[in-house]
C-alpha cells in the first residue's frame, strides 16, 4: 500500500479539520471510523470523515505523487499537521505507516486498514442550487432550537419542507419552535418536506463561508450538500415531525415591542442572577418591561427596559438561555414578544420581517 | 429550612384542627404483640433502678403509675406490674402507619411526636359534614387497622384542640380504667365556655414558674388570665410571656398546621376486598392511587423526589420499592410511570392484599420549564388544574382518567379518606 504526495501545510490542516468534523469522537461500533480517509488521484486528494450518519468529504488541488488511499487517525494527524512550521509538507505511505516530512520534523504514523472504511452512501437526486447566505443565515436562525437529545430523535432534526411561496424550516426541541420562510427557495416538490439532523446543518453553516451557493441532493434517504470543495452528506431522519402549526395560539391578547440589542443586553445581564434554573421573569405593563431575576441564597438583578406595551399586565418567565437564543437569532432592529399569559407559548418575531417565528414555552413558577 | 417545611392555611374560624393523641402508645404497641397481658398492669420503660417509666397501661394507671415516675417507685406501688424495655423501633414503625393513617386525610399533619400530632382537616371537609365526623373515622380506622385507640380533640385553633383531647381521653380510676369519649369537640363560639373553667396551668406555654407567678397575682383559672387587662399580665410575666397567654385565653391561636417535609411523605394505599394477581386490574388500583396522591401533592403545593411502591402480599410479607427522579413532581403522568415501572418489576403471581404509592422528599415545586407537550395536554398543568376546579365544584367523582371509568357505574376514584382496608362491596 502506498500513496504520495506533496502540499502546503495550511492545505492540509483545512482539509483534515473540516472533514475530521464528522468523525465520531464517541468511538462507536466501527474504530476505523476514528480515522479520515484519503485518496489521492492525480493531483486530487478527498479526505473523508463519516460516523455513517453524517459524511464530510473535502477536496484539494495537492502536488501527486503515486495515487493511493489511506486511512489515518483523525486527530492525530490533524493535530501534527496543525503542529508543523508553514510551509511544505510530504506525505508518504509506505506499508502500514504514513511518513509526514516537514523538514526539520518527521512523524511516522501507523495507519489503519483501509478496506475496513465503510461504503458511505452518497445522495443521489438532481441537483439544485441554493443562495447560500440565505439558506446558511436560515440555518442559524433554526438550528439552536433543535433537540440535542437523541432520546427524541426527530426533534434532533430540522424539517424542511416545501410551502406554497417556497421553502420552512422548523425546528423545536419541545421547548421552543423556530420557524423560517425562505420565500422563493423552491429546491422541494410540491408537498415535499425531509427531516434533516440539524448537526449536519450546523456543519454546513460552518463550511458555507463567502461562498455564493449551495448546491443539493436529495436522495431517498440521504442529502448532500456542496459548497465548493466540501460535500456535506446526512442521513435524513424518518419519522414524522410534530404538527407544530397547532401549537403556535392564532390569538395573541398581549404585545410587547423593544429594541432588539437592547433586550439582548438587559436579559444578557439580567441573566447572571438566573442561577440554578431560576427563570428570567418578565413583568410587562403599560410602564415597560422590567427584567427581574431572583437566585435564592444568592441574589437578585433587575432592569427596566424601555418597550411598548399593549394589553393587560403580566408576567411572563423564562429560560434566560431559551429567550436569549430567540432574540439573536430574529432579524431587524426591533422585536415583538406576543403573549397569551404566564403559562401558554409566547411568539417572539421580528415587527418587519414576518418569515420568522420564534416559539417558546414560559418557566412555571409555584 | 423554608423550603423544605409547608404550612396549612391560618385558622379562619372553621372547625377543622385536630390534635391526636395515641392512647397508652408504647404500652399499647407492646400489647398488641402479647396480648396476654392486656388485663395485667403493663409498664414500659427503664427497667434499671434510675429507670424511669416511659408509658404505663391504664391497668398500671389505677395503681398511681405515671409516665416519668421512677421505676422504682413503679414497683414500690405495684410489684406484680410487668415491666418492659422500650423498643422504639418498633413504635416508631407502628407510629409511621398511623402517621399514613392521618397523611391519607389531610396534607397537613404536623407530627409532636411517635404518638400525636395536629392534623388540619378543613381541606377535607367538603367531601364530609362534619369535622367530628373526619376524627371519628381516624379513630375507627386506626383501631380497625393497627388494634390501637387514640383520643382526638376538635376544635377551631391548635391548642384548644390539644386541650379537648384531655377531656377525649381514658381514665384510670381505682376500678380500672374509664373509657373516654374519644372525641372532644369544642364547636365554634363555645371557646371561651370552654377554655375559662380551667386551670391557667393547662395552658400551652405556662411551667411551674409560670404557674407560681400566675398564683402569686390571684389566677387560678384561664378565665381568671382573660379578665386581665394585657399591661398588668406582660408587667407580671414580662411581654412576651404575657402577650402570649392574653392571646390564648381569649382562645387566639393563629398558628397553621406546620409540615416539615424532610421526613413526611404524601401517599395512598389500599387493601383490597380479594388478593389481586392479574396486572391490569393492578396497574388500574395503580393508577387511582397516582390520582388520589398528585391531587393531594398539588394542593399542599409541594412536589416529590422519591416515589414509592409498596405490596403486601397474600401472605403478609410487604415490600417497597422506590425510585428518585431528577427533578420534584406532583405530575400524575410522571409518578404513574415510575410506579408502573416498579410494579412491572414485581413479581405478583404470589395475590397482592395492599398497594400503596407515597411521594417524599417533599418541597416546593421548582421553577418547571414547560414544554409543548404541557401546551398540548399531555403533562399535569393546565389538565390536572382543570380536573381539579372540576372535581371542586361538581365533586370528587365528577372527573378521573379514562381508564376508571366503566360503562353504567360511578367512577371508582380514589377519594382521601377512602376505606383503607378495603371496601365491602365485593363485586367492584
Amino acid at each position: 500500500m502506498s500513496m504520495k504526495f506533496r502540499c502546503e501545510r495550511d492545505t492540509l490542516v483545512e482539509a483534515l479539520s473540516a472533514a475530521g468534523r464528522a468523525v465520531t469522537t464517541r468511538g462507536g461500533a466501527l474504530p476505523v471510523l476514528a480515522g479520515v480517509r484519503m485518496e489521492l488521484v492525480g493531483d486530487r486528494l478527498t479526505v473523508t470523515g463519516s460516523d455513517l450518519d453524517l459524511t464530510i468529504t473535502v477536496e484539494v488541488e495537492v502536488a501527486g505523487g503515486e495515487d493511493g488511499v489511506a486511512v489515518l487517525p483523525s486527530k492525530l494527524i490533524s493535530d501534527v499537521a496543525r503542529s508543523l512550521r508553514p510551509g511544505a509538507v510530504d506525505i508518504a505511505i509506505e506499508d502500514e505507516d504514513a511518513r509526514i516530512v516537514s523538514t526539520p520534523s518527521e512523524f511516522s504514523i501507523r495507519v489503519i486498514p483501509v478496506d475496513e472504511f465503510p461504503e458511505l452512501s452518497s445522495a443521489d437526486g438532481d441537483a439544485v442550487t441554493l443562495d447560500a447566505s440565505a439558506f446558511r443565515a436560515a440555518i442559524d436562525q433554526v438550528e439552536k432550537a433543535a433537540s440535542s437529545d437523541d432520546a427524541r430523535p426527530i426533534l434532533t432534526g430540522v424539517l424542511m419542507a416545501a410551502e406554497e411561496d417556497g421553502l420552512r424550516l422548523v425546528s423545536t426541541d419541545s421547548y421552543r419552535l423556530s420557524v423560517r420562510d425562505l420565500a422563493g427557495t423552491t429546491i422541494l416538490g410540491e408537498g415535499q418536506k425531509v427531516l434533516v439532523p440539524s448537526r449536519a446543518l450546523k456543519e454546513l453553516s460552518r463550511v458555507v463561508g463567502d461562498a455564493d451557493e449551495i448546491t443539493l441532493r436529495l436522495g431517498e434517504r440521504d442529502a448532500g450538500f456542496q459548497v465548493g470543495p466540501v460535500k456535506v452528506t446526512t442521513r435524513l431522519i424518518e419519522g414524522e415531525f410534530p404538527n407544530y402549526r397547532g401549537l403556535i395560539p392564532s390569538n395573541h391578547p398581549n404585545a410587547l415591542t423593544v429594541d432588539r440589542e437592547t433586550l439582548l443586553d438587559a436579559v444578557r445581564r439580567v441573566r447572571l442572577l438566573a442561577q440554578e434554573s431560576t427563570p428570567v421573569r418578565l413583568a410587562m405593563s403599560s410602564e415597560g418591561l422590567e427584567l427581574v431575576a431572583v437566585t435564592q441564597d444568592v441574589g437578585q438583578a433587575h432592569e427596566a427596559v424601555e418597550a411598548s406595551y399593549n394589553g393587560d399586565d403580566l408576567t411572563v418567565a423564562f429560560n434566560p438561555e431559551y429567550l436569549i437564543d430567540g432574540i439573536e437569532v430574529a432579524p431587524g432592529d426591533e422585536i415583538i414578544l406576543e403573549t397569551v399569559d404566564e403559562l401558554k407559548p409566547a411568539l417572539l418575531k421580528s415587527s418587519d420581517d414576518p418569515d420568522f417565528l420564534y416559539l417558546l414555552m414560559p418557566v412555571r413558577v409555584s | 429550612m423554608s423550603d423544605v417545611a409547608y404550612e396549612g392555611p391560618a385558622p379562619d374560624g372553621v372547625l377543622g384542627f385536630l390534635h391526636v393523641d395515641m392512647d397508652a402508645f408504647f404500652v399499647s404497641c407492646e400489647l398488641l404483640r402479647r396480648p396476654e397481658l392486656r388485663t395485667e398492669p403493663v409498664v414500659v420503660g427503664g427497667t434499671g433502678d434510675r429507670g424511669v417509666v416511659a408509658a404505663a397501661s391504664y391497668v398500671a394507671r389505677s395503681y398511681g403509675i405515671h409516665s416519668a415516675l421512677p421505676t422504682s417507685r413503679a414497683r414500690r406501688l405495684c410489684p406484680h406490674a410487668v415491666f418492659l424495655p422500650g423498643d422504639h423501633a418498633y413504635y416508631a414503625e407502628v407510629s409511621s402507619r398511623v402517621m399514613a393513617v392521618f397523611a391519607d386525610i389531610t396534607p397537613y399533619v404536623e407530627p409532636l411526636s411517635l404518638d400525636e400530632a395536629f392534623l388540619d382537616v378543613r381541606g377535607a371537609l367538603r367531601n364530609r359534614t362534619e369535622a367530628a365526623e373526619i376524627a371519628r373515622e381516624i379513630r375507627a380506622r386506626i383501631l380497625d387497622q393497627e388494634g390501637l385507640t387514640c383520643s382526638i380533640g376538635v376544635a377551631t385553633v391548635k391548642f384548644l384542640a390539644k386541650l379537648a383531647t384531655t377531656e377525649a381521653k381514658p381514665r384510670a380510676s381505682q376500678r380500672g380504667p374509664v373509657f373516654g369519649s374519644g372525641v372532644h369537640v369544642v364547636e365554634p363560639g363555645r371557646e371561651l365556655a370552654f377554655l375559662h373553667p380551667k386551670p391557667a396551668r393547662e395552658l400551652w406555654g405556662v411551667g411551674p414558674k409560670t404557674g407560681e407567678k400566675l398564683t402569686r397575682i390571684g389566677i387560678e383559672t384561664i378565665g381568671d388570665l382573660a379578665a386581665q387587662p394585657l399591661d398588668r399580665l406582660t408587667a407580671a410575666l414580662g411581654s412576651s410571656t404575657g402577650a402570649h397567654l392574653h392571646q390564648l385565653a381569649h382562645a387566639r391561636d393563629p398558628r397553621p398546621v406546620v409540615v416539615d417535609s424532610r421526613s413526611k411523605s404524601i401517599g395512598h394505599e389500599e387493601t383490597f376486598p380479594r388478593d389481586l394477581s392479574d396486572r391490569s386490574v393492578l396497574s388500574r388500583e395503580l393508577i387511582r392511587m397516582v390520582d388520589a396522591v398528585a391531587t393531594r401533592l398539588h394542593k399542599a403545593g409541594v412536589a416529590g423526589r422519591t416515589i414509592q411502591l409498596k405490596v403486601r402480599f397474600r401472605d403478609f410479607t410487604t415490600i417497597t420499592r422506590s425510585a428518585t427522579i431528577a427533578e420534584p413532581t406532583d405530575k400524575a403522568n410522571v409518578i404513574r410511570s415510575t410506579t408502573e415501572a416498579l410494579l412491572a418489576q414485581i413479581d405478583v403471581d404470589l395475590g397482592v392484599r395492599l398497594l400503596g404509592v407515597s411521594v417524599s422528599q417533599l418541597g416546593k415545586p421548582i421553577a418547571h420549564q414547560l414544554s409543548f407537550d404541557d401546551a398540548a395536554g399531555l403533562g399535569r398543568d393546565e389538565t390536572d388544574d382543570i380536573v381539579e376546579a372540576i372535581r371542586d365544584r361538581f365533586g370528587g367523582n365528577a372527573i378521573g382518567p379514562a381508564t376508571l371509568a366503566r360503562p353504567g357505574k360511578p367512577l371508582d376514584r380514589m377519594v382521601p379518606g377512602q376505606q383503607q382496608w378495603g371496601p365491602d362491596d365485593l363485586n367492584r
